[in-house]
């Protein structure tokens, strides 16, 4: 009888899936004709006649790879956006609307030397509602069936899209300010990712830290 | 893109059905397909399994891994809550096409 795992694994060898998962797929898709084969050789068809007839189950192979692919990554996606996304851009929006209630209202921040564009900026009332936004953000994850870094990341989104976007304006003030003084530039960059990436990436992660312990103390207790 | 629909929406159905009954592995589906509609529905692999894939990250369907009847390790499907609660719309929503098209065809149904 041929390998019928031979035969798939020959056919389906760069299906682009975590290892294990392929492996599973193509097993599974061998086990398949595996069957078809044996039901035709009882139905009496000859060996040759049942290997063709099982291997025309499949029409086109490139085909049959592009379709699971499809299949497994609409769920990939779908994932993707309710365990990160969706968390993500309500902890951005919410701590950003935040930030700006309290501009609003007449809340300043503590700047350590003003003037200064490398200063060190605390804003304090906003840096300790953020545990409770990184907290948000992990638990509608986990909500959401969210394992891990995807958890982590939905809490501390506002900093990874700040840190892109700080990333961004630095790259381009080096390239439009070539004549302007390197060292301003990046005091200024190691000034903004202290108070606008690891200070308030701090608060979000410590919200974040907290309900993880949380859950997990109430499933033990469970 | 309708045609597409269609015919994934009477696959989906067609596998819901017959997961409602038992558990089964992806050949005994197809297989099962075949018998039940006296051989007018063949479902080959590359059709089924990419259906099936699909209809498992939609949280219809699981497949886990068990040893079948002659000995051998096979993925068998088992239909889930949110599966059996997409049977009776789908059910309905065929019927209604089909009562439609045997008006519109003018097919007289025996």
């Amino acid at each position: 009888m041929l390998d019928w795992l031979a035969y798939v694994n020959e056919r389906l060898d760069r299906l682009s899936l975590p290892e294990s998962e392929s492996l599973q797929v193509r097993e599974e898709l061998a086990a398949h004709l595996e069957d078809n084969y044996l039901s035709l050789r009882a139905q009496g068809l000859s060996e040759s006649e049942a290997v063709r007839l099982t291997c025309e189950q499949v029409s086109s192979w490139q085909e049959l790879r592009r379709d699971i692919l499809a299949a497994k990554s609409e769920a990939f996606m779908r994932n993707r956006v309710s365990q990160l996304w969706i968390p993500g851009l309500i902890t951005l929006f919410g701590s950003a609307a935040l930030l700006a209630i309290f501009e609003i209202v007449g809340l300043r921040p503590l700047v350590l030397h003003p003037g200064d564009p490398s200063s060190l900026v605390l804003y304090f009332p906003w840096l300790f509602s953020l545990p409770l936004f990184g907290a948000l953000g992990a638990y509608l994850s986990l909500r959401a069936r969210a394992k891990g870094l995807a958890v982590y990341c939905a809490g501390a989104f506002p900093v990874l899209i700040m840190a892109a976007a700080l990333l961004a304006v630095f790259l381009v003030a080096l390239v439009l300010d070539r004549h302007g003084s390197l060292r301003i530039v990046t005091s200024a960059f190691a000034a903004a990712i202290l108070n606008w990436i690891l200070l308030p990436g701090f608060f979000l992660l410590l919200g974040d830290l907290l309900l993880h312990l949380a859950t997990k103390r109430r499933t033990a207790s469970n | 893109m309708i045609r597409t629909e269609l015919k994934r929406g009477t696959a989906e159905l067609a596998i819901l059905s017959i997961l409602e009954q038992q558990p089964l592995h992806g050949y005994e589906i197809s297989r099962r397909i075949e018998q039940d509609s006296a051989g007018a529905l063949r479902f080959t692999l590359a059709a089924l399994y990419p259906l099936l894939y699909r209809m498992e990250n939609r949280g219809w369907v699981r497949g886990a891994w068990g040893t079948s009847d002659n000995g051998r390790r096979r993925r068998c499907y088992k239909l889930l809550p949110r599966g059996r609660k997409m049977l009776a719309p789908l059910r309905a929503e065929w019927a209604d096409l089909f009562r439609a098209m045997c008006c519109v065809a003018k097919v007289n149904h025996a």
